[in-house]
């Protein structure tokens, strides 16, 4: 499983509008970015309190990406 | 006990590793039904050359374990029956295990207030990583996601465990902890520890918590927030 589809499976069972949740995949300086999108009113639920949530969801996408060369970033969007 | 018990073993060969798997089965569950036992090959094993590329075969043996025990427990039937929130951190779990690339047996198992999933297998140390940052990120992910689908009701904490990291990882800080206390208290000084994840930082706390002349802090912020042991009063 790709790093960017664990994190699709993962972010769809936070929020209220699963279907809402897509993961877009780009390069920028050699690192591999995982940008989230959520529905507006999720952005709180994939966040969570201090960050919480984003900090383990990124662990795992790092975890997942361990026998990758490229470095795995996670961004939260709208 | 709910669900399976399950145990992994390892041997020269495969009729070796089950062999020891099912006396330890027995060990834990006398009067096991043997015909009732299942048995995952994990691993082959390699023969080697000289003891060069040697890897031991390993199985793992499970047991139903209302199968396992013919009478037990006879005053909680229900408790061999997995509750949802139970299934659901055991299918989260391997979801995340698979996700990461990490093959393992995951049992769950659980009491009124937790629901303990265990991860067996070889090479855990993706799924623990560093510190245990990996599989506290785990467990807060499951507890997040369950409490959203199961609310405040029938609410239960969810522990993830791989290989017995949590037991060992408890004996270090305790011992650490206990240290830390000594330290403090020979030099009449606070002793700051080094930074932990929050699930550490409980144990130490939890440790030191009746511990004469000694009260603990956190002090710092995330990623490196860290345990202070202080003198009382001081």
């Amino acid at each position: 499983m790709a790093p960017a589809e664990l994190l699709t499976e993962l972010a769809r069972r936070l929020v209220d509008e699963p279907e809402a949740v897509r993961v877009e995949q780009t390069v920028r300086d050699d690192d591999i970015v995982l940008r989230l999108h959520v529905a507006p009113a999720d952005i709180g639920k994939v966040i969570g309190r201090k960050g919480r949530i984003a900090r383990a969801l990124r662990a795992l996408v790092r975890a997942s990406a361990g026998r990758m060369r490229q470095r795995v970033l996670l961004e939260i969007v709208e | 006990m709910t669900g399976e018990v399950e145990v992994e073993a390892t041997g020269e060969t495969v009729g070796e590793a089950k062999w020891i798997a099912l006396r330890e089965l027995e060990r834990r569950s006398p009067g096991l039904d043997k015909a009732a036992v299942q048995f995952e090959v994990v691993s082959e094993g390699e023969r080697g050359l000289l003891g060069v590329g040697y890897a031991p075969a390993r199985v793992i043996a499970s047991v139903e374990a209302a199968e396992a025990v013919l009478s037990e427990d006879p005053a909680h039937p229900e408790s061999h029956t997995e509750g949802s929130l139970a299934a659901e951190a055991r299918d989260l779990v391997g979801l995340i295990a698979r996700g990461i690339g990490v093959p393992c047996a995951v049992r769950v198992s659980e009491d009124e207030a937790t629901v303990l999933v265990e991860c067996t297998g070889r090479e855990l140390g993706s799924l623990i990583g560093k510190h245990g940052q990996t599989i506290d990120a785990v467990q807060y992910l499951v507890n997040a996601i369950v409490a959203r689908s199961h609310g405040d009701e029938g609410r239960k904490d969810v522990v993830v465990d791989a290989a017995g990291y949590r037991e060992r990882r408890r004996v270090t800080l305790e011992a650490l902890a206990l240290q830390a206390a000594e330290r403090a208290l020979a030099e009449r000084s606070a002793v700051a520890l080094e930074s932990m994840t929050a699930v550490e930082r409980k144990v130490v706390h939890l440790r030191l918590k009746e511990h004469p002349g000694i009260v603990t802090t956190s002090e710092g912020t995330e990623p490196n927030r860290h345990v202070v042991v202080a003198l009382a009063g001081a």
